[in-house]
């Protein structure tokens, strides 16, 4: 029995514009020499970027979360790398975001 | 996340694996197989266990500490989904439905736990029907306590949200009724909890100390009344009433600091 591909539940899997900004969002932080060397997860929904991983110095902290809020697309970014100085990942956090219009096209 | 240095893990997998709900009532040979496939994990408190969004590469089962599960609306509010402890398995429904994981999982304090890779859980499922319905089980209450999440944050005011939280937290304490402060239980977690601001959870526990319902003291609140907390906490949202733009957390705040709940 294989569940690969399974199509019990198609309207859960990511959206392919979610998909899309978090292989943009990886490939810019690989690409960026500040952040390429540090390894740092990234998940997408909603467009909202979600930073992990963890980093050397509160500078890399911050220029992973511009990187990323420089990716066309990117509503906003929860940054929970950890780094020296930074906020604790687990801090409860909120974002100040304009509500997706109903006819918004995000694939 | 480091790995566990731990020569005979597997047969604590299998131990840890126990105190998963249903699990125990597997065959020897079913335990054995998925404490095989369960690898070891260390995080420290703050830890990102994985990120809303991420593909689910893999489902955890908590051996020690406790953990967050929170998601993020599409308008950049925070909401906690769930706080689990050991013997709790997270990560699974992303993992079962072939999806990126839903939420946000950080350690609240040292954790320890299991991973389980996704191809392994799958595996596992479809080999042994007597796990797969202990999963379907398992994914089943998690439907349920998601659909309790949904009237509670859909139908009752913060006030009773408040109320009902509490009085599911209260334990029993030298003949009091009291619910126990830990280190992590700060405004802004009991905040994304209710899914409000702390403002507005500020005003609701003064509201019901106010009322007599409760005392807020240092370490913990005592319930003074739990009949009244309890009718307090079925109280439904007016019919037609206008949520209060404060409720809904319209006033946003970037919450860095984290006061404590209980002081």
């Amino acid at each position: 029995m294989s569940w690969e591909g399974s199509e019990l539940t198609p309207h859960m899997a990511a959206q392919p514009g979610d998909e899309r900004l978090r292989a943009a969002i990886l490939a810019a932080l690989t690409a960026d020499p500040q952040t390429a060397a540090c390894a740092l997860r990234v998940g997408v929904l909603n467009g909202i970027a979600h930073l992990g991983g963890a980093a050397a110095t509160a500078e890399v902290w911050a220029a992973a979360g511009r990187i990323a809020a420089a990716v066309p697309g990117v509503r906003g970014v929860v940054n929970r790398i950890e780094a020296p100085g930074a906020p604790c990942p687990a801090r409860a956090v909120n974002l100040d975001l304009p509500a997706i219009s109903e006819g918004e096209n995000r694939s | 996340m480091t790995e566990v240095s731990e020569p005979r893990y597997q047969e604590r997998a299998r131990h840890a694996l126990a105190r998963v709900e249903h699990f125990a009532g597997l065959p020897a040979h079913v335990q054995a197989a998925v404490a095989g496939s369960a690898m070891p994990r260390r995080f420290a408190a703050g830890q990102v266990i994985y990120l809303e969004g991420e593909p689910a590469a893999a489902l955890y089962v908590l051996e020690a500490g406790w953990v967050k599960a929170v998601r993020l609306s599409a308008e950049g509010r925070e909401q906690m989904l769930l706080v689990a402890g050991p013997g709790e398995v997270f990560g699974d429904v992303a993992v079962f439905a072939a999806a990126p994981y839903p939420g946000t999982v950080v350690a609240l304090e040292p954790v320890t736990a299991w991973a389980i890779e996704r191809s392994a859980a799958l595996e596992l499922a479809a080999r042994y029907p007597e796990l797969a319905l202990v999963m379907i089980r398992r994914l089943g209450q998690r439907v349920l306590y998601f659909v309790d999440l949904v009237e509670d944050l859909s139908l009752r005011s913060v006030d009773a949200r408040l109320a009902h939280t509490l009085l599911g937290r209260a334990e029993g304490c030298g003949g009091r009724l009291v619910v126990p402060r830990r280190g992590w239980a700060t405004f802004d977690e009991m905040a994304s909890r209710l899914g409000t601001v702390r403002d507005v959870l500020s005003r609701a526990l003064h509201t019901l100390e106010a009322e007599g319902l409760l005392r807020v003291e240092r370490g913990a609140i005592v319930i003074l009344d739990p009949a009244g907390l309890a009718a307090r906490g079925q109280r439904l949202q007016p019919p037609n009433r206008k949520w209060d733009a404060d409720e809904r957390g319209c006033t946003r705040t970037n919450t860095e600091e984290n006061g404590l709940l209980i002081r």
